[in-house]
């Protein structure tokens, strides 16, 4: 045993280490190893993963793909009702491009995530249930291609979580979610 | 003047050399006016990011709503500055001095470097929050990261680079010491300059990515190019946004490992685990900048995956060898005095009422079970997606920074004060309550905002949100309950540490001189190097055993927790 203000004793890479500073190297190294594989291996078998496709496109391309898809869209009450499986969201200050939408229960959907100008956050919740949120960030110059199926029916807000200027906060959009 | 003068006076020898009542270094007056100064303008630094916890805290709590939007974020970055980067590093310069020249006993070396780096840190420092605080529109505030392409004043960048900059020439006389030191004798260095020195090779790192960072986006705001990638530019700064996260961390343990073994007796248990620790850090833990990367577009899941986890988790497992380590010290030393029996006699016997000791050690248990764990858990790929950008993660880095790291240095600027400026403190009593009363409070406050974060998914960096949407129904209304739990312990929080500047500051000008000799209640029980001398072996180290077994089955609680959340959730991703 040594003090950490002296040099150590010549042969300190000798000494013996105590019996249990050595079990708990292994129950540590075993800890790490093991989250390690449990977080590699749902990459493989777990259904919720931020893994998706990534396009580099311009901002201002992106503004007008929005626009097509929303011409596309069918217009209701509640909100856009994708013309097909792709649902595009624009995030711009401060804003939703593409939101509200309405969606589906059960059904798989290619969420397109991109901005227009600056960073922004996705952070969507259930309304009854607040515990249940998912958040990811939104880049100007990429499209973010994201598979979602919503398994319950309900109103799901989507707010930024990314600051991206005064008006950050009033940042508020919707998915209603119906009965497949 | 003749006050500020006062401070920086001792008795030295003929040579400029003391000998330290406490630690009994070879202590020249030269190391020891440079670690004051430092240690001087942290706590300046502190006590202006402190104030600005109070307007951000109390804008937070919507209960009280301080403070409009258009001055929140300004608030915002002054607070995030002046504690996580200016008191961090002013402090860290301190740190490296104390762990290389004045723990080997040599005078500093370049002192003019050393010099010039202080000012050129405080030009930035001033440069920085007079750029924070004067920006127009269409100019936004920074917060910590700058994030482009949000307009944020090319003053913030450049200044910034000026401040890292600084730290870099403040460093050289560190590393002159290092290099003299080893050169010529092929000596090993003590375990705190060790670890002093992984600090500084890690702090390099961090100030070369910040300043390829900053200067990519200065020039790109001064218009030298013409675009400007926000992909590319996140990776740069987490290089420094991390890279100071590390050096906070690597810092924070090497003041673990000098001040549990001079205020507490703590022992070096095994020379060879604790210094492969510091190397495991040394190789993988700037991989782990990637962590914040983990919701991003663009990169490779296995990227994201072999980063984060610091392959393989490497950097995780030196913390857990530190976490057995430092407790281990303290069981091994105090046993050998026959200071405790039983399990845990060796801990409630130790002093408890010296500040010092109270601090490291609630810098220990607090980083670890608040600031460790859930550091590991948020920063896996899949749960990082219920952590990212909520208040849990700003939870986190309080656990960790400003619980861990700011309980250490409290205890390391409290430890200054007796046996460099050799001060009394003017009472015993408040200075023995700040650990105590800091480390409650910020705890509590700290839990509330990993709960608002993790159980209501409320955002961070928004000046309201719980009560009120502006434009919209949907509130975090559900959270209200958390907040005022949070805006009182942050209240009481931020008491504490006006009472920590208040004794620091009360002592320096007005604390009795300790006479020569006199260690100020600072040393163990028993002195410094008691005997016995028995080897590490025959010291029964359970209680630390136990400790670190409560340890891992809290871990593992908090783990499968935040793992059942998600898999709570709707199907993402491909
Ligand atoms: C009494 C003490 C403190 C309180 C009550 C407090 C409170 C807060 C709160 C509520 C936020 C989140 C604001 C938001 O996201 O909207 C925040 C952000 C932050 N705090 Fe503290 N804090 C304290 C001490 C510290 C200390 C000691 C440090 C560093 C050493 C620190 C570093 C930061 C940083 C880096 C941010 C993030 C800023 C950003 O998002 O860019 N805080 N603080
Ligand atoms: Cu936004
Ligand atoms: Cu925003």
């Amino acid at each position: 045993m040594s003090n950490p203000l002296d040099d150590p004793d010549d042969d300190w890479w000798n000494s013996p280490v105590h019996r249990r500073e050595s079990i708990w190297l292994g129950l540590a190294g075993a800890w790490s190893l093991g989250i390690f594989t449990w977080m590699a291996g749902f990459t493989q078998f777990g259904d919720q993963n931020p893994v998706g496709t990534t396009y580099e496109v311009d901002p201002d391309q992106y503004q007008e793909r929005v626009g097509e898809y929303k011409e596309a869209a069918e217009e209701t009450d509640d909100g856009l009702i994708p013309p097909e499986d792709d649902v595009y969201v624009g995030a711009m200050r401060f804003n939703w491009d593409g939101l509200p939408a309405v969606l589906e229960a059960g059904r798989e959907y290619d969420i397109h995530l991109g901005a227009y100008d600056v960073q922004h956050g996705f952070s969507v919740r259930p309304e009854e249930n607040l515990n249940k949120q998912i958040n990811l960030q939104v880049f100007p110059g990429s499209e973010w291609v994201i598979p979602m199926t919503f398994d319950e029916p309900g109103t799901y807000h989507v707010v930024c979580n990314e600051f991206c200027g005064q008006g950050h906060r009033t940042m508020h959009g919707r998915f209603t979610v119906v009965e497949g | 003047m003749s006050a500020i003068a006062s401070l920086f006076r001792n008795d030295y020898d003929a040579d400029g050399f003391r000998t330290c009542s406490v630690t009994g270094l070879d202590i020249h007056q030269s190391v020891e006016n440079y670690v004051k100064l430092f240690g001087l303008t942290a706590v300046i630094a502190l006590a202006v990011g402190g104030s600005f916890a109070f307007s951000v805290a109390m804008t937070r709590w919507e209960f009280i709503g301080l403070l409009d939007p258009s001055s929140y974020y300004t608030h915002l970055s002054m607070h995030a500055w002046n504690l996580l980067i200016f008191w961090m590093v002013f402090m860290e310069i301190a740190v490296l001095y104390v762990g290389g020249p004045m723990v080997l006993g040599r005078e500093l070396p370049l002192r003019r470097l050393a010099a010039l780096g202080w000012v050129t840190m405080v030009v930035g420092a001033i440069g920085v929050n007079a750029s924070i605080w004067l920006a127009e529109a269409p100019n936004e505030a920074p917060l910590l990261t700058a994030y482009v392409p949000l307009p944020v004043t090319p003053w913030f960048y450049a200044t910034a680079i000026v401040f890292l900059l600084g730290a870099t020439i403040a460093a050289l006389p560190f590393f002159a010491t290092i290099w003299t030191e080893t050169r010529d004798s092929h000596r090993t260095l003590p375990l705190v300059a060790f670890g002093a020195f992984v600090t500084g090779i890690i702090a390099v790192e961090a100030i070369l990515g910040g300043i390829a960072a900053f200067a990519y986006a200065l020039a790109w705001r001064i218009d030298l190019i013409a675009s400007v990638d926000p992909g590319i530019y996140r990776q740069l700064y987490w290089i420094v946004g991390h890279g100071t996260q590390q050096i906070n961390l690597l810092a924070m343990i090497t003041v673990w490992y000098f001040l549990t073994h001079v205020v507490g007796g703590a022992v070096v248990i095994s020379e060879k685990v604790s210094r492969t620790a510091f190397i495991l850090y040394l190789f993988f833990i700037n991989l782990g900048a990637a962590h914040h990367l983990l919701v991003d577009p663009g990169v490779s899941a296995g990227w994201r995956i072999w980063n984060t986890s610091y392959a393989f988790y490497g950097a995780a497992f030196a913390s857990m060898i530190h976490a057995f380590a430092i407790p281990a010290g303290i069981e091994a030393g105090r046993r050998r005095r026959g200071q405790g029996g039983g399990l845990f006699g060796w801990l409630t016997s130790a002093p408890w009422r010296n500040p010092v000791f109270a601090s490291t050690v609630f810098s220990i248990i607090l980083f670890g079970f608040l600031g460790g764990i859930t550091g590991v858990v948020m920063g896996q790929i899949q749960v990082n997606m219920t952590w990212h950008n909520t208040l849990a993660t700003v939870g986190h880095f309080h656990a960790t920074v400003a619980l861990g790291t700011t309980l250490a240095f409290f205890g390391l600027v409290l430890f200054v004060i007796k046996t460099m400026f050799r001060r009394d403190f003017v009472s015993d009593a408040l200075a023995s309550a700040i650990p105590y009363a800091y480390g409650a409070a910020m705890s509590v406050a700290t839990l509330m905002l990993m709960y608002a974060g993790i159980l209501y998914g409320v955002p961070r960096r928004t000046a309201e949100a719980v009560r009120n949407i502006p434009g919209s129904e949907f509130s975090f209304s559900a959270a209200i309950p958390i907040f005022m739990i949070f805006g009182i312990f942050a209240l009481l929080a931020i008491l504490s540490g006006v009472l920590f500047v208040g004794v620091s500051v009360g002592s320096l000008l007005f604390g009795g001189r300790l006479a020569e000799g006199d260690d100020g209640g600072m040393l163990p029980e028993g002195g410094l190097h008691a005997d016995g001398g028995e080897p590490i072996h025959a010291v029964e180290l359970r209680g630390t055993f136990a400790l670190c077994l409560i340890f891992l089955g809290v871990f593992a609680a908090v783990y499968v927790l935040n793992w059942y959340l998600l898999t709570q959730l709707w199907a993402i991703g491909a």
